[in-house]
């Protein structure tokens, strides 16, 4: 806990300092003549994230000091991070795909797909589960909400 | 009150178009909340894009209906399977699935949804009774007392809704400075775009919501599956000694009823959420009852207390929303985003520019609770079957509805993209404790703030002595100010109690 809470703190307090050195002054906008300038709002967040992310960080680093734990540990499981990070890729490359082709048309691989990687294998789990949803995306968008097939 | 508006928001959800909106909203609600690990919140998120071609009425009384569908079939889940749909049905597990174990599944699962319905209908009654008032007194206040207001309850929601004070205000302050993206209202420039005219209009609401509540869930529960696979439910046979009887009701019904009590009071302040109310009224029920070593074991009053007490939440935590135009959780901060999409400000002002959907809401509201009782009574058994699909069947389903959801909202490949950046800020915040319910709802209630403050310092001239004559928004500031400063001496507090005993790294 210390350990996450020292990391987390300072990626949550370092990306207030870049929102507060960076992002607001050259992206919030500027108005001399308004009472509220637009930057305060944005601001006041980018505070709040600086102060709070920096106390969680100290508050962190004290605890991993007094328990004489080190910053990084090697005790790193690869087998578990990479079944975390999978579906993110997953979802990730379907993304990309669906910068070419429609979810409509390629929806049922997609969940075939991750529904077999998650170790699933009766093939009429996979075929129904797969084809329905897509049907269901099909009346809703094309006949319900006449926006066409997306 | 004006009944002509009563009248015909009664005879508007008795139409056949309100019926099956609702009525699909509270079966979509309780199959979601059968399966473990699908909860409220993930549900209303993905549900929202569906709502597009719904009037606002039936629009807003579906998600509504659906809400109040899953906290009554997360129910059924707990008491089956031992593993809660939503976490406010935790409390429900404890007694519900011993009982089940002893053979009385069905028992079980109807002083569940008793308790459930019951719970709901009086804490919509308490609502109807409270929240006209409220939105009245509301009507009065100026921006000074509603950014005070505000700022009162993000504070008070960082605080409750997660551990860690500062953790609580770090993702708020996240919320505040993603909820500024787009035009700014005075200025009319661009705010934080980087050039891209898709954030004109502002970070899009339902990739925020999808991503960091809906997607983020799945990829959290598709990990969890490497240490736990499904467990099996207990079947239910056919006995005819299963099921409630007039003196188990009977002995329940003041339970019910202080549950009921608890759940209203739990919902109507802004942070606490469902879990709280149900753990809290199961506590109070137990040191009620004359034999407290019974709970755990299988005690009808233990379900009662847990699930009245959950349902009871749900109107209640729309007290301040429909009075205040103040979300209490993350169901009725969705609820704002979808108001907004149908072009309704939600809050005290829907009650003197609408009132006729205010009404209408509150109809469908009692409907829901009716055709929640009827769906939770005849379907019991086919409820009862869904709690036995495996979350791995769910999540690449869920998560192809993610997808296609952001695809009818129109934005495309940036959607996506921004999206999937949510999911992965969803997925961090929960791996690392950062309240995620006070991010969204900083998120969604920025611009709001951010216009009433404004409208302040203007009407004030930058005089802060101003507010030495606004009594209300004083005694918000100073609540705010104390709130803060109690949370965090309580944060501090709690490190030291634990700092003597080793952390788990």
């Amino acid at each position: 806990m210390p350990r996450s809470d020292f990391w987390s703190g300072l990626a949550v307090a370092a990306f207030g300092l870049l929102a507060l050195l960076w992002m607001i002054p050259n992206y919030a906008g500027s108005n001399p003549f308004a009472q509220m300038p637009p930057e305060l709002v944005p601001g006041i967040g980018a505070w709040l994230m600086v102060i709070c992310g920096g106390i969680i960080a100290v508050k962190g680093l004290v605890q991993l000091l007094r328990e004489r734990l080190t910053l990084v540990t090697t005790e790193l499981s690869w087998a578990a991070i990479g079944w975390a990070a999978w579906p993110f890729v997953y979802v990730g490359v379907a993304i990309w795909f669906m910068s070419f082709i429609k979810i409509t048309w390629f929806g049922a691989f997609l969940i075939a797909g991750m529904l077999i990687l998650l170790g699933e294998r009766r093939w009429y789990m996979i075929l129904g589960c797969s084809v329905v949803p897509v049907v269901l995306l099909y009346v809703l968008s094309v006949y319900m909400m006449r926006v066409g097939v997306v | 009150m004006d009944f002509s508006a009563v009248g015909s928001a009664a005879a508007e959800a008795l139409t056949l178009a309100s019926f099956i909106g609702i009525g699909g909203g509270v079966l979509l609600g309780y199959v979601v909340g059968v399966i473990p690990g699908l909860s409220r919140s993930v549900a209303i998120s993905i549900a929202i894009p569906m709502t597009f071609y719904m009037s606002p009425y039936i629009a807003i009384s579906f998600l509504i209906g659906l809400s109040k569908g899953t906290a009554a079939g997360s129910a059924v889940s707990a008491i089956l399977l031992n593993a809660p749909g939503e976490a406010s049905s935790a409390a429900t597990a404890l007694d519900g699935y011993p009982m089940a174990k002893q053979g009385k599944p069905k028992t079980a699962l109807q002083i569940g949804l008793i308790a459930s319905v019951m719970g709901d209908i009086l804490a919509t009654i308490i609502l109807i009774f409270v929240a006209i008032p409220f939105a009245r007194v509301a009507l009065m206040f100026g921006p000074y007392e509603m950014a005070a207001i505000l700022a009162f309850a993000l504070v008070f929601i960082a605080g409750l809704s997660g551990g860690n004070i500062f953790k609580g205000l770090a993702a708020g302050g996240l919320g505040i400075f993603l909820g500024t993206v787009g035009l700014d209202n005075q200025t009319g420039l661009p705010r934080l775009t980087f050039g891209y005219t898709e954030l004109m209009d502002g970070m899009p609401l339902i990739a925020v919501a999808i991503g960091t509540l809906a997607l983020s869930e799945m990829f959290v529960q598709s990990e969890k599956l490497r240490y736990e696979r499904g467990t099996m439910s207990v079947a239910i046979k056919k006995d005819d000694s299963d099921r409630i009887t007039w003196p188990i009701f009977r002995r329940i019904l003041p339970t019910i009823l202080r549950g009921t009590g608890v759940g209203t009071f739990v919902g109507a302040l802004p942070g606490l959420g469902p879990s709280v109310g149900s753990f809290m009224s199961y506590g109070m029920a137990q040191k009620a009852a004359k034999d407290p070593q019974a709970f755990g074991k299988g005690e009808p009053k233990g379900i009662a207390a847990a699930e009245s007490a959950d349902n009871a939440v749900i109107p209640a935590a729309l007290i301040p929303l429909f009075g205040l135009g103040i979300p209490g959780n993350v169901s009725a901060a969705l609820l704002i985003g979808a108001f907004a999409i149908h072009g309704i400000t939600v809050g005290p002002l829907l009650l003197r520019d609408n009132p006729e959907l205010l009404y209408s809401i509150f109809a469908g509201m009692i409907l829901a609770s009716v055709i929640m009782l009827a769906l939770g009574w005849f379907g019991l058994m086919f409820f009862a079957q869904i709690t036995r699909v495996p979350p791995h069947v769910v999540i690449p389903v869920v998560i192809f509805f993610c997808l296609a959801g952001m695809m009818l909202q129109g934005y495309g490949t940036f959607g996506l993209v921004i999206l999937m950046g949510f999911a992965l800020l969803g997925y961090l915040m929960k791996k690392y404790d950062y309240s995620f319910v006070t991010f969204l709802v900083a998120f969604i209630i920025t611009p709001m703030l951010e216009l009433n403050l404004r409208q302040s310092i203007i009407l004030s001239r930058g005089n802060w002595e101003i507010l030495l004559g606004r009594p209300i928004a004083m005694f918000f500031i100073v609540c705010t100010v104390l709130a803060l400063v109690t949370l965090i001496v309580r944060t501090f507090r709690t490190d030291k109690a634990a700092g003597g005993a080793p952390t788990s790294e």
